[in-house]
């Protein structure tokens, strides 16, 4: 997944049934326009193309020119794309999640200890075969992590995201958590002695979060690993003071607890001086039953004053970051592309004027205004396919599937998740750029090609 | 002189520019016949008004008054798309400095004027085969205009103008480009689309040799039919010497 | 000179490819402006300084940080015991109160976030407000000279004040958020100079403590859940690097914050923190936007110098037969695209400048905690500077064309 270049692992990756019909249309309405053009337009097409290779140098410019602007449409999408993922994917449909009245965010909330024992108990929520109740309890706290190896311009430290869990098992099954591979949960106690005698705290973390501490390893502790992309079972890292140890790895579920780090609830409290729980989430048996329990919760429960959230809502409501980011990149696409209709301005321009001649013949010959305007607008739009395609190609291919670091947050008083994100290049990416493409060269060869059509035949032979 | 199947028919035309508040006559209450089958030469100086009037026959321009019949239909009236439409299907231009599009091969050249005609990709072929056959082109005809000598270039020009089997043919100096064994070629084979294929042309031309060939010449001087061989003796001493 | 005039009529004869080079290049230079302004306000704020830095104290492992307000008082001080010890130059605390006037029906439109701090130090420790023009100045100052009178003052950004639909003089109730149960009646004394601040309020910290204080006396003695963590941040003023190290150094061999911990940092490492979360997309920012922007910039230039050449082909041939020595006719070629692309790229950067500082109030683009951007000062030169330098290296090619033309070819191709 992390090797760009390889077009076949790209065509493996594309998610092709993320096409929605809001984002074919405009390429649609492109490409009927551009058919009809080719229909209305008797000029062959065979000579626009061939114009565009004689002129070789201004056409491979202005290919460019598309090439950049939609290559990195692309990435900035495939970037946002990977956050909607992230929000979307997160959380499952049946899950209740609990939070301290007033709380938009985890990290601000404050539940009590027998109001959590509680509200666990109240009907709705699911049991295991042991039939103890599908209900996660969790301190989720967020942790200035001194970065162990500096790099020129990064800064010497971030935070990390640490979730405190009462029992591990049950937490990850109702989060529909799985382990990768030779890893486990955390055990009762929470800790294990090291070769060294050093005590311990175990923890399991996300994919994420295991690629960056991979980064952060000393060298001699990343030559002698086994996994050189991230750490794993058996590695340690430091965290709050004290030395931790991974029993397991999460696999990626795409969700924000890929950037996560698990651990026993009662040392992570203690450590860093949140001795509540922030969280709850409850298994129940469907997203229909999950709404009621939420609704009971909000307006009937009385016990304690709460918040719930069927969790997928919650995790919905930390877009307003995404959306900051799409109304940029909105921003940036509509100033570069007028950057790019210039150009494709000039070249379509000079294009007409050296072609006067042709025109005249052609028009002599009995094509109609109409036909000259046609031709001239198809081989803009030939060359916004050309390069608009490779645009998006080269882009997609040098980010899809590559992580990034982000942050999603609900936009309210602070708070977000920093989330390690994988930039996506989705169908709709590819039909939003290609329609963008279309547009660029239909602005910019338009007033070209009325000029060519307005040539007077008799005086450009002259 | 009035031919019993007059073909062309251009009746008292004017053509007046309009420069600044001065008024420019080019043609001046022109009058002249044409008939079916006829290779027609005209000539006349430089600004005498021998383009414009193959352009107003041609149909790419209108008479400011008068009237230009081709066949049965009066061109001076049509507006210009239907202009457009009627020149695909009735007029066949050869021109001095030959006008192929230079990407285009010699065949996608002739076979222009037919992808505006409802013909089928076959019919097409086979068309612009006959017509590069018949200039003895066939052999050539993947072949680009810069491949070509200027002789050739003319031969596709000539092709083009014929493929689609036009009422006329108007040529505007076809061979004021051409060296004269070149020149030669070309008026031996516009002779023959004469002969062979019984077209109308009409050729304006500054080259004696060439007029020697029509079957009438007429001269226009300062926008009218002036006659009189004393002035095309002027113009053979002023063109061989 | 005589160069300087030919270029000049060049770039006017071929007008429609000046312009539309022009055109792009100004929207480029555009973006790059807008770019380079936050990469630089971020390096501007991440920057190490070594003298009057700033340095933040907040809970050494969480976020966000809740102290005890029982350390304010030693920690303004930098936690100096002996006469030895260093003492900042200047400090102020910050307590976070978020409260909205529509309990119901709480939305981000009536929601206020506030600082709760001494009015005095807005003046002297915040960013922007400690160097202003002299007439925004003084009206800030009569509004913190008002909330120091009151205490129930409260001065607020103008983008939130109109998001609250109130006005200077209004009086608002604000029920608290996280500060559940303590509502606060407020007056709104004053707003902050366009900017920074359009987004922010500051409410009186004596204001914010007597509530937390008092709010036993009405619950049976049981302390409100936030009464040991009200402290959210401690800001100190150093002279310079030295005494920002000792500071530092007293902070945390201090055993009287243990329960939480704390940590001093510069207040460029403690955003710097932040940003770690924006990494990549600020390395988008700087390798990938900004530089697709200048190379866009290159190729439009190249391909409308490139159009000029080829069309003045029988002129440069001309040139070259009058004596024209090709080194000059390249340095023709370069002049012409200079002087449009820096040209352009002045028009843009300028205009951006005056826009965007002036009508806009800055780039909307919230990232971490600010809200928006200033475009840099800087950006006057370097705008007309990457203007003509995209230029001068899209031309590059053309002007060598440009100067090879062959007299002999250009004119036998000419019939």
């Amino acid at each position: 997944m992390t090797q760009p270049g390889l077009l076949v692992l790209l065509a493996a990756n594309f998610t092709l049934p993320q096409l929605a019909p809001w984002s074919l249309a405009p390429l649609a309405m492109g490409v009927v326009f551009a058919l009809l053009l080719a229909v209305l337009g008797r000029v062959p097409l065979r000579y626009n193309v061939r114009n565009l290779q004689v002129r070789w140098t201004t056409t491979g410019l202005t290919a460019v020119a598309f090439v950049i602007v939609l290559g990195l449409l692309t990435m900035m999408l495939a970037f946002v794309n990977g956050m909607y993922k992230l929000t979307e994917q997160s959380g499952q449909p049946g899950n209740v999640l609990v939070l301290s009245e007033g709380s938009t965010d985890e990290s601000f909330s404050n539940l009590g200890f027998s109001d959590v024992g509680d509200i666990e108990l109240q009907p709705g929520v699911s049991r295991n075969e042991e039939n103890r109740p599908l209900c996660s309890r969790e301190t989720y706290v967020v942790v200035n992590q001194p970065v162990q190896v500096r790099e020129p311009g990064r800064p010497n430290g971030r935070f990390t995201q640490v979730r405190g869990v009462d029992d591990p098992v049950i937490s990850g099954d109702v989060h529909g958590l799985e382990l990768l591979p030779g890893g486990r949960w955390v055990g009762q106690a929470g800790v294990q002695k090291l070769a060294d005698e050093q005590e311990a705290i175990e923890a399991v973390v996300g994919e994420g979060i295991a690629r960056e501490l991979g980064r952060d390893r000393l060298p001699e502790a990343r030559a002698k690993a086994k996994n050189p992309e991230r750490i794993d079972v058996g590695e340690t890292f430091p965290l709050g003071g004290r030395t931790w140890v991974v029993v397991g790895v999460i696999r990626s579920s795409g969700s924000t607890f890929d950037s996560e780090i698990w651990a026993k609830r009662d040392i992570v409290g203690k450590m860093f001086g949140k001795q509540g729980y922030s969280t709850l989430v409850l298994r129940t048996e469907s997203p229909a039953a999950a709404q009621t329990l939420k609704d009971f919760l909000n307006k009937d429960y009385e016990k304690a004053s709460v918040q719930a959230y069927v969790e997928t809502e919650y995790f919905a409501s930390l877009s307003e970051t995404n959306k900051t980011f799409l109304y940029a990149i909105v921003v940036v696409t509509a100033i570069m592309s007028l950057g790019g209709i210039f150009g494709v301005m000039n070249t379509m321009f000079a294009a007409v004027s050296q072609r006067s001649r042709d025109i005249a013949v052609l028009r002599i010959l009995g094509y109609s205004r109409l036909h000259v305007l046609a031709s001239f607008l198809l081989e803009s739009l030939v060359l916004a396919i050309l390069g608009g395609t490779l645009g998006c190609l080269i882009g997609g291919l040098m980010i899809h599937g590559r992580q990034a670091a982000s942050i999603v947050s609900s936009g309210q008083g602070g708070g977000g998740k920093f989330v390690v994100l994988e930039m996506l290049v989705s169908g709709d990416i590819v039909a939003v750029c290609l329609a963008i493409a279309l547009v660029m060269g239909i602005l910019g060869g338009l007033i070209p090609s009325i000029l060519a059509m307005l040539i007077r035949p008799l005086e450009s032979l002259r | 002189m009035g031919h019993d199947n007059t073909i062309l028919r251009v009746t008292d035309v004017h053509k007046y520019f309009r420069r600044g508040s001065e008024r420019v006559d080019v043609l001046s209450g022109l009058n002249l016949e044409v008939g079916e089958g006829e290779f027609f030469g005209l000539m006349g100086p430089s600004g005498s008004g021998k383009t414009t009037l193959l352009n107003l026959i041609a149909g790419l321009d209108v008479p400011s008054e008068g009237e230009v019949w081709v066949g049965s239909n009066c061109i001076s009236r049509m507006s210009e798309s239907q202009l457009a439409t009627w020149r695909t299907r009735n007029i066949g231009f050869v021109f001095q400095f030959y006008h192929l599009l230079p990407v285009l091969s010699a065949f996608e050249n002739v076979e222009l004027p037919l992808l505006l005609l409802p013909l089928s990709a076959g019919q097409r072929r086979q068309q612009v085969e006959t017509a590069l056959d018949l200039v003895g082109l066939k052999d050539r005809m993947w072949h680009r205009p810069g491949q070509l000598s200027g002789g050739q270039q003319q031969r596709v020009g000539i092709a083009r103008a014929i493929v689609t089997d036009p009422l006329l043919i108007v040529a505007d100096e076809p061979t004021g480009d051409l060296d004269a064994k070149s020149a030669v070629e070309i008026l031996d084979l516009l002779e023959e689309l004469r002969s062979g294929l019984e077209k109308t042309i009409i050729m304006v031309t500054h080259d004696p040799r060439a007029a020697r060939r029509c079957d009438r010449v007429r001269h226009l001087d300062k926008g009218q039919v002036v006659d009189g061989s004393a002035l095309q003796g002027e113009h053979v001493e002023e063109h061989v010497g | 000179m005589k160069l300087l005039g030919l270029m000049l009529k060049n770039i006017r004869r071929n007008w429609i490819a000046s312009i539309l080079a022009s055109a792009a290049t100004i929207m480029l230079v555009l973006m790059v402006t807008l770019v380079w302004s936050v990469l630089s306000f971020l390096d501007q704020v991440t920057a190490e300084k070594s003298k009057d830095l700033k340095a933040i104290i907040t809970e050494r492992w969480q976020i966000p940080s809740q102290m005890p307000y029982s350390y304010a008082a030693t920690l303004t001080e930098g936690a100096a015991r002996t006469d030895d010890d260093i003492r900042p130059i200047d400090s102020m605390t910050w307590s976070f109160y978020g409260g909205t006037t529509d309990i119901k029906n709480r939305t981000l439109d009536n929601t206020l976030f506030a600082f709760a701090m001494e009015p005095q130090k807005l003046r002297t420790m915040m960013d922007d407000l400690d160097s202003l023009p002299p007439d925004q100045a003084a009206e800030l100052d009569a509004a913190i000279a008002k909330m120091d009178e009151n205490r129930l003052g409260t001065i607020v950004g103008l983008d939130r004040l109109e998001a609250l639909g109130k006005r200077v003089g209004d009086r608002i109730k604000l029920f608290g958020i996280n500060y559940r149960g303590i509502d606060l009646e407020l007056e709104i004394v004053g707003t902050f100079p366009r900017g920074r601040y359009d987004k922010s309020a500051v409410i009186h910290r004596d204001y914010l403590n007597a509530a937390v204080d008092a709010w036993p006396r009405e619950h049976n003695g049981e302390e409100h859940p936030l009464a040991q963590k009200s402290l959210n941040l401690v800001w100190i003023k150093v002279p310079d690097s030295d005494a920002f190290q000792k500071v530092a150094d007293q902070i945390s061999s201090s055993p009287y914050y243990s329960s939480p911990a704390v940590k001093c940092e510069t207040a460029s490492s403690g955003i710097g923190s932040f940003l770690d979360a924006y990494r990549d997309l600020i390395w988008g920012m700087r390798y990938l936007l900004a530089p697709a922007c200048l190379a866009t910039v290159a190729v439009v230039m190249s391909i409308a110098i490139g159009i000029g050449v080829r069309k003045r082909q029988m002129e440069l041939a001309v040139m070259k037969v009058l004596g024209f020595r090709p080194r000059q006719i390249l340095i023709m070629v370069l002049g012409e695209s200079l002087l449009l692309g820096t040209a352009a790229g002045l028009i843009s950067s300028w205009a951006t400048w005056y826009l965007v500082n002036n009508l806009l109030g800055g780039i909307p683009f919230p990232i971490a905690f600010f809200p928006s951007f200033m475009i840099d000062d800087g950006a006057l030169w370097w705008g007309p500077a990457v203007g003509g330098g995209a230029a001068l290296l899209g031309s590059v090619w053309p002007a060598w064309s440009a100067c090879r033309v062959k007299v002999s070819e250009v004119f036998s191709k000419v019939t």
